[in-house]
């Protein structure tokens, strides 16, 4: 762990909360003065010397509080271009897992990461806007194939959105737990708080039960990445409980709130509506559950569980 | 601000690395290979008494004792570690579960030196077994309206009642018995611990056949049983405060999502590179879910270890531990064409569990009862 991940922390949550409900144009120069940008750059190289089990805890707040922001994505792009050596453009960063759709913040961005041929990718001038679910831009951009750089790292865009994804859902479920027991212990009916009815306390427990599974995933998948080798297994696994947790965990969050969970002012649905976009974002169970069965398939049942226990963590 | 799981990193100790795992591999592995296949599921419920044996010869029970009782002083992790492995095996190692796991330990915690001495060496050896007689018939998830009873008579007592759902009484040699001291007292209140010898005359033991035919647990009954002072365990009056810390005990452990391990391991072993996708997808969902559960465990063995109360994520991983271990036959049935009636051990191992599944969130407290301790945690009650 990084020496100062408590101090970050604190200063995260406490301008995180502060940047909750605004939008991107808003909310990015806040973050570029905050200065999270340099967050897994070297401190001999001017950066904050930070390690991914930081980054984690700075997403799980991200997540927490529905920051309209691509940070991890900043972040992770800058991290990556340190790491090979590259010229860093200014402004906000992005990643893309292919070209063409998706491509978080797009719009906002100067330059975004791309898998293929291109390697870094300016954007250029055309770019169509579409939003996920919670009404993020997730565009659909042409690249400007002249401002590429070559990246020649070992790189898989998708586990570095997948990462990112987890440790927001870890933050959001935790904040969707948090909205629930405030609700349902002041919203009262037959004449006592919901929080009352065993029925009502046995889903709020599953929901926490969903919750702190992402969280222990978010962590352990942090640690496997800060540990010597390729945290490939970790992700996967920790990816494919996020996207089960997910699945469980909105549903029951709406089910207890009722129909003041689907109104617009109410800040539920800022939480659920990002994570039913997240769930596909950093790949679906089906990519997942399938390259993770590959990892695992030609072992023997005790080879797995060896495997297994030889993982960092 | 909420944060529903912290982790807190499990190092291993320098003895209980890849060696010391190898080690506990190898004294199990006769173990496992002479049981039937469908036995290595839901293992901590077989009992092979020379398996623990030769358990307690090895020096892995009571790991955590004192040396002077049999003991072997070893890390809380590291005990970990070698129950991961046995369970991870699939061994047979129900016969001395209880007194390792729960017993053992709280006679170190509130017993009498007298009892120490009597009891753990044999405990430790892997050759003295307890169970736990806590329900009664009009006393389950309501533990607190247990009616056994004690009563003092000259230096001792004399305990009437019945006990139920006692695993293991047909083979134990003691009982850990949750009774009522206080005539007239009502709930938590004057109910006290007894540690009663099986063979005291007044004690009766029946075996109830449960669905798959065989005899796991069993009835207890106590008739004018007389036993001297030295067979009261801990404080009088202060029963329910010692049981329901030693409940606690046995919440969060690897028991909790391995019963259906063996089943995991048998798919695995009959999986190649050519595996059909649905089978490849199955594997890695319920790896994922495999991991994350050990971490979570792992994380709150460490705190325990630290002196820490991990008290609700400790019942957050007895819910989902079992829910794990309960989807994974009925997740593994719904890909796999298999024919139920086949001998292979995939077959047999799945068709066991599909019937002993169910029971998993029953024991050591229902998950209704598990999800009232943690909405308690979450300050809903």
């Amino acid at each position: 762990m990084s020496d100062n991940r408590q101090q970050l922390v604190e200063m995260a949550d406490a301008l995180f909360a502060d940047l909750a409900g605004l939008s991107f144009v808003d909310a990015w120069p806040r973050l570029e003065e905050a200065g999270f940008g340099s967050l897994l750059i070297d401190e001999s190289d001017g950066g904050f010397g930070g390690d991914w089990g930081d980054l984690a805890a700075i997403m799980r707040l991200a997540g927490y509080h529905a920051l309209e922001a691509p940070l991890g994505e900043h972040v992770v792009a800058l991290h990556l271009l340190a790491d090979a050596e590259l010229k860093t453009p200014e402004g906000p960063l992005s990643l893309a897992v292919h070209s063409g759709g998706g491509v978080p913040f797009g719009r906002h961005v100067t330059a975004a990461i791309v898998r293929g041929e291109d390697g870094v990718c300016l954007k250029a001038g055309k770019i169509s806007e579409a939003t996920n679910p919670a009404g993020e831009p997730r565009d659909f951009v042409e690249w400007d194939g002249l401002g590429a750089q070559s990246l020649e790292i070992d790189l898989d865009i998708l586990e570095y959105l997948a990462f990112l994804r987890v440790c927001q859902t870890a933050g959001a479920l935790d904040a969707a737990l948090a909205l629930t027991i405030e609700y349902c212990s002041e919203r009262q009916q037959f004449g006592r708080p919901l929080s009352k009815f065993q029925a009502v306390q046995q889903s709020i427990a599953s929901l926490a039960c969903e919750a702190a599974a992402v969280n222990c995933a978010a962590q352990g998948m942090a640690i496997a990445l800060d540990s010597p080798g390729h945290a490939s297994f970790e992700i996967a696994s920790a990816k494919l409980r996020a996207n089960a947790a997910i699945k469980t965990g909105c549903a029951l969050a709406h089910q207890v709130h009722g129909a003041i969970g689907f109104t617009r002012d109410y800040p539920l649905n800022r939480l659920t509506r990002r994570m039913m976009g997240w769930r596909t974002e950093g790949g679906n169970d089906a990519y997942w559950s399938e390259r993770l069965g590959c990892m695992v398939r030609d072992k023997s049942g005790a080879q797995l569980w060896d495997f297994l226990v030889r993982r960092p963590g | 601000m909420v944060q529903t799981f912290s982790v807190l990193p499990f190092e291993t100790p320098p003895a209980a690395g890849n060696q010391f795992r190898r080690q506990v591999r190898e004294v199990v592995a006769p173990f496992v290979e002479r049981l039937p296949p469908e036995k290595r599921g839901n293992c901590w419920s077989v009992a092979d008494p020379e398996c623990s044996r030769t358990l307690g010869r090895a020096g892995l029970v009571g790991m955590l004792w004192p040396k002077r009782y049999g003991g072997h002083e070893h890390d809380p992790l590291t005990r970990y570690i070698a129950l991961e492995e046995m369970l991870a095996a699939g061994a047979p190692v129900g016969a001395h579960w209880i007194a390792d796991r729960q017993t053992g330990p709280l006679l170190l915690r509130y017993g009498t030196e007298e009892q120490r001495e009597k009891y753990l060496p044999g405990m430790a050896a892997g050759e003295l077994y307890a169970c736990i007689g806590l329900s009664e018939p009009g006393a389950g998830s309501d533990l607190a309206s247990v009616r056994t009873s004690a009563r003092r008579s000259g230096d001792g007592w004399v305990i009437n009642g019945q006990k139920v759902w006692t695993s293991g009484a047909h083979y134990a040699h003691v009982i850990l018995a949750l009774v009522r001291t206080e005539k007239g007292s009502e709930r938590q209140q004057g109910l006290s611990q007894f540690l009663v010898d099986l063979d005291t005359p007044g004690v009766s033991v029946r075996p109830i056949t449960d669905m798959f035919g065989t005899a796991e647990f069993n009835e207890v009954f106590f008739e004018d049983v007389r036993v001297p002072d030295a067979a009261l365990v801990g404080t009088e009056g202060e029963g329910w405060k010692q049981a329901t810390a030693e409940l606690a005990l046995e919440r969060s452990g690897p028991e909790r999502y391995l019963s259906s391990h063996a089943l995991l391991a048998a798919l695995v072993d009959s999986l190649d590179d050519n595996a059909p996708p649905e089978m490849t997808a199955l594997v890695g969902r319920l790896v994922a879910d495999l991991w994350t559960l050990r971490q979570m465990s792992m994380s709150v063995a460490a705190k325990l270890a630290r002196g820490e109360d991990p008290t609700i994520e400790a019942s957050i991983v007895k819910d989902l531990g079992n829910t794990y271990e309960q989807e994974l036959p009925l997740a593994v049935q719904a890909v796999l064409d298999l024919d139920l009636a086949d001998n292979a051990p995939l077959p047999r191992i799945l068709s066991l569990l599909l019937q002993t599944s169910p029971s998993f969130s029953l024991r050591g407290g229902t998950r209704e009862i598990i999800r009232g301790i943690i909405a308690r945690g979450l300050g809903l009650r």
